[in-house]
């Protein structure tokens, strides 16, 4: 077996990875082989220098501060939460007036004719538009037909509705 | 100790039951229990105390706001761990990426015996340069295997990954941490 399949497994070995049948085949090869032998001694030297540079103490200071930090941070939590309630709340009331004021009342409703052009730019969507068969044999009496138009705006909570329903012919 | 601590964090009475009241005297207790184990990780997964002091905060502070799905986990640990490691990953999307391994420094000072004439601070930075030689997945598994001591079942609950997912990434972490090392000392010399 070539060195470089053994590496995988020195690095596990080298860190205690290895259940015991595996790392007695690890300790077999590199017993016989040197270059091995160099890589596991140099992982493990290189894992003792972490492992000591790891635990040397951070400055108490260092804790203390994010300590400091966090309560900071958890004290001024409820009243900056208020004063963004307060601005929610106003919000809110002004959408609700505005929607009572600009929302037409039945008989605007009925007047309405065609959907003009918003100012904004619309995608227009003709949904469910049932086709026509070219080709009748025999007339069918026609029945009721409704086509429903959806205009998109450039505002997302707005969006218009065209409902035209036809009115169907009876047998 | 990690045993002792989670059992005092679990008495019916204990400092996180009063924490999740609101009690950030109490909070306060349990960051003491954990804030070593937060910063060091942050400070290793990242390599820079500023950046490791950020992400403690906004771990404590999801701690704060998780009390009760955390004691619901039953292990402090692993969900500090895991969010810690999260926290870090995002934090570190932002940041520059990591060292090439040939951008090794000069070394701080020379000496016959190179580890021996270590310096801590000399040491710390031997190790800071080169977990920047790993990938982020494989600096967050050696930084919890090797470093915190998780065992690799640990190490890959905390990351979401697979147990052999885990060993290959560890393998591959140790052996470019040791070429860092050599290739550091082999300068010094």
């Amino acid at each position: 077996m070539n060195c470089v399949d053994w590496e995988e497994r020195i690095a596990l070995h080298a860190g205690g990875d290895l259940a015991p049948a595996e790392a007695q085949a690890v300790e077999r090869h590199v017993a016989e082989c040197a270059g091995c032998q160099l890589l596991l001694s140099g992982l493990r030297e290189s894992l003792s220098l972490a492992r000591d540079a790891h635990a040397e103490p951070v400055e108490a200071a260092h804790f203390a501060a994010v300590r400091a930090r966090v309560l900071a941070e958890l004290e001024r939590g409820p009243a900056r939460r208020w004063r963004w309630a307060w601005v929610y709340a106003i919000a809110a009331a002004a959408a609700v007036v505005l929607m009572l004021v600009a929302w037409p009342r039945p008989e605007q409703r009925l007047a309405l004719p065609m959907p003009r052009a918003p100012i904004a730019p619309v995608v227009a969507r003709v949904a469910a538009i049932p086709a026509a068969p070219k080709h009748r044999k025999t007339r069918e009496p026609k029945p009721a037909e409704t086509v429903t138009v959806r205009l998109e705006t450039d505002n997302p909570d707005v969006v218009i509705y065209w409902i035209a329903e036809s009115k169907g012919e009876s047998k | 100790m990690a045993q002792a601590l989670l059992a005092m964090a679990k008495a019916v009475d204990g400092p996180d039951a009063r924490a999740r009241t609101g009690d950030l005297a109490a909070f306060e207790t349990v960051m003491r229990q954990y804030e070593r184990l937060v910063l060091v990780t942050a400070l290793r997964l990242l390599g820079n105390l500023e950046d490791a002091k950020d992400a403690s905060q906004e771990v404590f502070l999801r701690l704060y706001r998780n009390l009760g799905k955390v004691e619901a986990e039953s292990n402090y640990q692993a969900w500090l761990y895991r969010v810690t490691v999260n926290v870090c990953h995002d934090m570190g999307r932002k940041r520059k990426p990591s060292v090439a391994m040939e951008d090794v420094p000069d070394p701080v000072s020379a000496g016959d015996d190179p580890q021996q004439c270590l310096t801590g601070a000399e040491r710390r930075r031997v190790l800071q340069m080169s977990l920047r030689t790993l990938s982020a997945k494989e600096r967050a598994a050696l930084v919890l295997r090797d470093l915190e001591g998780l065992s690799t079942e640990e190490v890959a609950r905390a990351l979401g990954s697979s147990e052999a997912t885990v060993r290959s990434q560890i393998s591959k972490a140790r052996v470019k941490m040791r070429e860092y090392v050599e290739r550091y000392f082999r300068r010094r010399v």
